[in-house]
C-alpha cells in the first residue's frame, strides 16, 4: 500500500483518540474496512501491545508492521507521538484555557465517545473469536481479562500467558 | 531550565541529559505491563530517586497530559522533559520513552509473523485473543470511570457513553463523525466539572 496513505490514517486515528486504546475504532474501521489489515491481525496487534513494553498505545506499531513492515512500524511511531508532541509544543497557551467550562466538557465528551466506541470495536472483535464450539471456555478467558485489568492486581503477562495455555489445552 | 522545575540546590542526583535519557529508556523499555508501569517508573526515578520534579509538579504534567490526542505518557514525557531542560528534555525524553519500545514492540510483531501459521501458535491465540479482548475492555472501564462526573450528572455521561457504543455498532463506518459530535455535545453540554483522571490509565 501506498505509505503516505498509511501515514495519513494512522495519523488521523492518533488525533481522534484521547489515549492510545481510543484510536482502536477509527484504526479498525480504516484498516480492515479497505483490506489493508484483518480483524485477527487487529486482535495480534492489541495483544502484542500488552506483551511489549512501554505505553499500551504501542499495538499502534504492530499494526503498521502488518500493513507495511518496519517501513509501517516507523510511520506507526511517527503519527503516534506528533499528536502529543503537538501538545507539548502548545502547553503554555493551552493550560490556561483548557480549565474554560466548554474545553473541559469537549475532552469530556471526546472521552465518553471515543470510549463508547472502543466497547463497540472490541464487542465487533471479539464476534468472530467466539465462535465455534470453544465458545464458553472463550467467554470465560475474555471476563477473565477484563476482571485482572478492573482489580489492578496481577500482571497483564500473566493473564496472557494463561489465556495461551488455555488455547493450547482447550483449542487444538 | 523552566522556573517551574524542582530546585537545584534540593536535587538528589544532578541533572543532566545523559541521565534524562537513561530514565525514560528504562521507563519505556523495562516497564511490560503498560501504561501503569511505565507511570511508575517514571515517578520513581524522576520524583523519589532523583527529585528533579516535585511531585505535585509530576501530578500537574500528568493530568495536563490526559487531554492530549494520541498517547497520554508520551505528552507527559515531553511535558518533564520541557521542564527539565527545555526542547532538548522534550526530545530527549520521548525519544527515549517510545524508540526502544517501538523497537521491541517490532521485532515482537516480526517475530510472530513468522510462526503465526503454525498449529500451536493458532491453538494458543484462540485464548490469547478473548483475553486481550477483555484486557481492551478492563481498561476501557477504568477509563470511562475517571471521566464520568459524580452525582446527578454522572446519568448523562453514561448516556452518552451507551449512545456512542450504540452509534459504534450501527454506524461503523461513520467513526469520526461520531467522534466530532461527541467533541462538540460535550463542549455544549457536558462542561460542569473539569475531568477527574485515573493513574491506572496509562494511555
Amino acid at each position: 500500500m501506498n505509505p503516505l496513505e498509511l501515514f495519513v490514517i494512522l495519523l488521523r486515528a492518533s488525533l481522534l483518540s484521547i489515549g492510545g486504546q481510543s484510536a482502536l475504532p477509527v484504526l479498525r474501521v480504516d484498516l480492515v474496512a479497505s483490506g489493508i489489515l484483518t480483524d485477527q491481525q487487529v486482535v495480534e496487534s492489541l495483544a502484542i501491545g500488552r506483551l511489549a513494553p512501554g505505553p499500551s498505545g504501542l499495538y499502534i506499531i504492530s499494526l503498521g508492521y502488518f500493513a507495511l513492515g518496519w517501513l509501517g512500524a516507523a510511520l506507526a511511531l511517527l503519527a503516534s507521538v506528533l499528536p502529543p508532541l503537538s501538545l507539548v509544543a502548545a502547553a503554555a497557551f493551552l493550560r490556561r484555557r483548557m480549565v474554560s467550562r466548554w474545553a473541559a466538557g469537549a475532552v469530556r465528551g471526546l472521552a465518553l465517545v471515543t470510549s463508547g466506541m472502543v466497547l463497540s470495536t472490541t464487542s465487533t472483535l471479539a464476534a468472530p473469536l467466539l465462535d465455534g464450539g470453544g465458545a464458553v471456555w472463550q467467554f470465560a478467558l475474555l471476563g477473565l481479562g477484563a476482571f485482572v485489568v478492573a482489580q489492578g492486581r496481577r500482571h497483564p503477562a500473566w493473564v496472557i500467558t494463561a489465556g495461551a495455555l488455555a488455547g493450547l489445552a482447550l483449542a487444538r | 531550565m523552566d522556573e517551574g522545575a524542582a530546585p537545584a540546590g534540593k536535587r538528589l542526583v544532578p541533572y543532566s541529559a545523559g541521565r534524562l535519557a537513561r530514565t525514560f529508556f528504562v521507563a519505556g523499555s523495562q516497564s511490560v505491563g503498560g501504561g501503569p508501569t511505565t507511570l511508575y517508573l517514571m515517578r520513581l526515578y524522576l520524583v523519589e530517586r532523583f527529585r528533579w520534579v516535585t511531585a505535585r509538579e509530576f501530578m500537574e504534567d500528568w493530568a495536563f497530559s490526559r487531554v492530549s490526542p494520541g498517547i497520554h505518557l508520551v505528552a507527559n514525557a515531553g511535558l518533564i522533559g520541557r521542564r527539565l531542560d527545555g526542547l532538548r528534555g522534550v526530545a530527549v525524553a520521548t525519544t527515549s520513552l517510545v524508540i526502544p519500545a517501538s523497537i521491541i514492540a517490532a521485532l515482537i510483531t516480526a517475530g510472530y509473523a513468522l510462526v503465526r501459521d503454525q498449529p500451536l501458535v493458532r491453538a494458543a491465540l484462540a485464548g490469547i485473543g478473548p483475553v486481550t479482548l477483555g484486557l481492551t475492555l478492563g481498561m476501557n472501564l477504568i477509563l470511562v470511570q475517571a471521566v464520568v462526573r459524580r452525582g446527578r450528572r454522572a446519568g448523562v455521561d453514561w448516556l452518552a457513553f451507551a449512545l456512542a457504543a450504540l452509534a459504534g455498532l450501527v454506524f461503523p463506518s461513520a467513526s469520526v463523525a461520531i467522534i466530532l459530535a461527541g467533541f462538540v455535545a460535550g463542549a455544549l453540554f457536558l462542561g460542569h466539572e473539569l475531568p477527574r483522571g485515573d493513574p491506572e490509565d496509562g494511555g
